[in-house]
């Protein structure tokens, strides 16, 4: 759907263009407000007039005589202003100060006026636009009264604006105006800024390929290299993997032939390499793998691998104890949650001699904590062991034979569950990590 | 393992199929050195002349190899012969192991393994088909459910009764197929030990007693898991639940 032939598909038309309304719309509105305010005429000029009114009918009257007089004064009226002869006063002057302000402005417009008496009732109306009802009557040379009643306008709001402040505010209009149209054009560099930041962090987006010609090719541009950059990704860990898997089999031969090793020590140690070998391997090759596991998540009971791990532990004499129910069913994949598990609890057996498995429920988690009482991990490093290929430089780390993957894996794992990996040190010494996973 | 080399009144056949010479030949030389009769292969052409002329007792099949790989020679051995096939791998991968199983080979072992390994294994496989009438391991999708409780030979797969995968360890697990085959009559701890004994590295009355603590923890529900094994005591144990096979 094309809504309109005329929008430029360009940013820098779409742009020019709004920016050309605006202005269009500025002068438009500024030309209207203009000539509006010469409608209205303002308010010095309406008392002047009535001043120069009343002399010149003053001096008509006077050279009339008396009987003509009232019917004289109603010819003189116009349809703005009546005048009204009288013998004798019927106007109670109000000395209030709009009316003491009213006389000094009549007796300057019309100096005439300076001496004589003058009296004056302004009635302002209580409504917008609060227009004044004038009644001013002047005393004749003979003594006798000349009444005029009269409408001072107000200055309307409009007119305000056009002196004031109308181009200012018409102006502020436009801007907000063009902002908001110029906002939406730049929605999909928001998004696309939005998306790149993802990226950065690992997830795959795909950005939505709208907005003005030249935008639309930056998402395609940035959707392409997505891609490019996953299949480079993709490729690479298949070679990696390709390789793990095809080191197996040399592994395998290794393994066999050191089982014609006569001399015991010397087959014993070639055993303990295959076995570090075959260990880096499967880490690499579960972390490389992870982002595709086959398997299905399931209803898994989390109780039972926590014991089977730790009688395996028991088993090759190390110190694991388990104190928890002996079932709480979580929603997992079995496997790679044993992997898991497995690794907290290799590692609190590596660095802290012995591990100490607890299984409770908090609220809507089940937390799985493993406690070692080894030295802990420094502070400072506790966010980066999570990190792929991240050792401890400590001494105690040297001797390990990892790839510094286990953790990462675990974490890995975790977060395709739902779950987390926390850890942090005891303060009697010694490290708790807790996998914690939604409860069913 | 002299007495069981002894038992055995000939040497068994043992079929190597495998694509990397050298270890081939390494495996044929261990085999050899362990009692067997050992025969090789390359590749599935291979195989099959060789099981043309001679009779074997079971083959040992490499996963990835050039043409066919092991679990398609693996799905086409079993549609013609229930000869014990052992799969070897160099993905230590689950999910192969499944597929591995459910084509109904008898085992699956990943690279590398020991020779220790790989000789129990292929003993206990031995020990399971030669024993004729003996079906401990029964093959393909049988089912055994006891107890609302459901276990699966095939994927080695014990599901709890409110649908729960449970994890078993390999001891544990052949225990448990050792009750289920022989329900409800007593097992004394000598015949257990044997039944389970390749996973069990030392090997004792005392280990049996352990790994059946361990398998009440992991079935006990409410209450229910002291009278699923009871102790016959100074005999062994009885698995008094009934088991039904699906």
């Amino acid at each position: 759907m094309k809504p309109l032939r005329l929008w430029p598909q360009r940013l820098v038309g779409q742009v020019t263009l709004v920016l050309m309304l605006a202005v269009a719309l500025e002068f438009i509105g500024s030309s209207i407000l203009f000539e509006n305010s010469r409608i209205y005429p303002n308010r010095n000029n309406q008392v002047q007039r009535a001043a120069e009114q009343l002399v010149t009918a003053e001096a008509i009257l006077e050279t009339r005589p008396e009987h003509e007089r009232i019917s004289r004064a109603a010819g003189l009226s116009s349809r703005s202003s009546q005048l009204e002869w009288t013998p004798l006063p019927h106007l109670v002057d109000r000395e209030r100060s709009a009316e003491r302000k009213l006389k000094d402005q009549f007796r300057a417009a019309e100096p005439s006026l300076a001496r004589r008496e003058l009296r004056m009732n302004a009635e302002i109306d209580r409504t917008l636009p609060r227009d004044t009802h004038l009644k001013v009557a002047l005393k004749m040379r003979d003594g006798t009264w000349l009444t005029m009643k009269t409408k001072i306008r107000a200055a309307p709001w409009a007119v305000l604006l056009s002196s004031v402040g109308s181009a200012f505010i018409l102006g502020l209009g436009v801007i907000t105006a063009a902002a908001l149209v110029l906002r939406n054009l730049s929605r999909p560099l928001r998004a696309l800024a939005e998306a790149a930041d993802k990226v950065g962090q690992g997830a795959r987006v795909r950005v939505a390929e709208t907005g003005a010609g030249d935008l639309k090719m930056v998402a395609q541009a940035f959707n392409a290299m997505q891609d490019r950059i996953a299949g480079l990704l993709q490729a690479r860990t298949e070679a990696l993997a390709a390789v793990g898997h095809d080191l197996r089999t040399p592994l395998a031969r290794l393994r066999l032939r050191a089982g014609f090793v006569s001399e015991t020590s010397a087959r014993e140690a070639l055993e303990a390499d295959v076995d570090e070998m075959t260990g880096m391997l499967d880490s690499l090759l579960a972390y490389l793998g992870g982002q595709e596991d086959p398997e299905p998540p399931r209803r898994t009971d989390i109780a039972a691998i926590a014991m089977t791990l730790v009688d395996d532990a028991t088993d090759s004499e190390r110190i694991a104890t388990y104190d928890g129910p002996e079932h709480l069913p979580v929603r997992a994949r079995p496997l790679s949650l044993k992997r898991a598990i497995s690794n907290i609890v290799q590692n609190a057996l590596h660095y802290g001699g012995e591990a100490a498995l607890t299984l409770t429920r908090e609220g809507r988690m089940v937390v799985l904590a493993v406690e070692d009482k080894g030295p802990g991990i420094p502070e400072a490093e506790l966010a980066h062991v999570l990190e792929p290929f991240h050792r401890l430089d400590s001494a105690r780390a040297r001797n390990t034979g990892g790839l510094g993957l286990g953790l990462t894996i675990v974490q890995q794992i975790l977060k395709r569950e739902d779950g987390e990996l926390i850890l942090r040190n005891l303060p009697q010494g010694g490290l708790r990590a807790e996998i914690r996973l939604p409860a069913l | 393992m002299q007495r069981e080399l002894a038992t055995a009144p000939v040497a068994p056949t043992v079929l190597i199929v495998e694509d990397d010479p050298a270890l081939r030949t390494l495996l044929m030389r261990l085999l050899r050195e362990e009692g067997f009769q050992p025969l090789s292969a390359a590749h599935g052409g291979e195989m099959a002349r060789v099981l043309e002329t001679n009779t074997v007792d079971i083959i040992l099949l490499d996963v990835m190899m050039p043409g066919s790989n092991g679990f398609q020679l693996c799905r086409s051995l079993r549609k013609e012969s229930d000869v014990p096939i052992v799969m070897l791998s160099a993905r230590d991968d689950e999910s192969d192991r499944l597929i591995g199983l459910e084509l109904g080979a008898d085992d699956y072992i990943g690279k590398p393994f020991s020779k220790k390994e790989l000789i129990a294994r292929i003993r206990a496989i031995l020990r399971r088909t030669q024993g004729g009438a003996q079906a401990s391991q029964p093959r393909g999708a049988q089912q055994m459910v006891f107890a609302g409780w459901q276990l699966d030979p095939g994927r080695r797969e014990l599901l709890s009764p409110d649908g729960a995968f449970v994890d078993l360890s390999g001891a544990e697990f052949d225990l448990l197929l050792a009750f289920l085959s022989s329900p409800q009559r007593v097992i004394g701890r000598e015949r257990l030990l044997e039944m389970s004994r390749a996973r069990i590295s030392d090997a004792s009355d005392r280990s049996i007693d352990v790994l059946v603590s361990r398998l009440r923890r992991k079935l006990a529900v409410s209450g229910q898991a002291e009278s699923l094994l009871r102790t016959v005591r100074g005999i062994g144990y009885i698995f008094t639940a009934q088991v039904e096979r699906r």
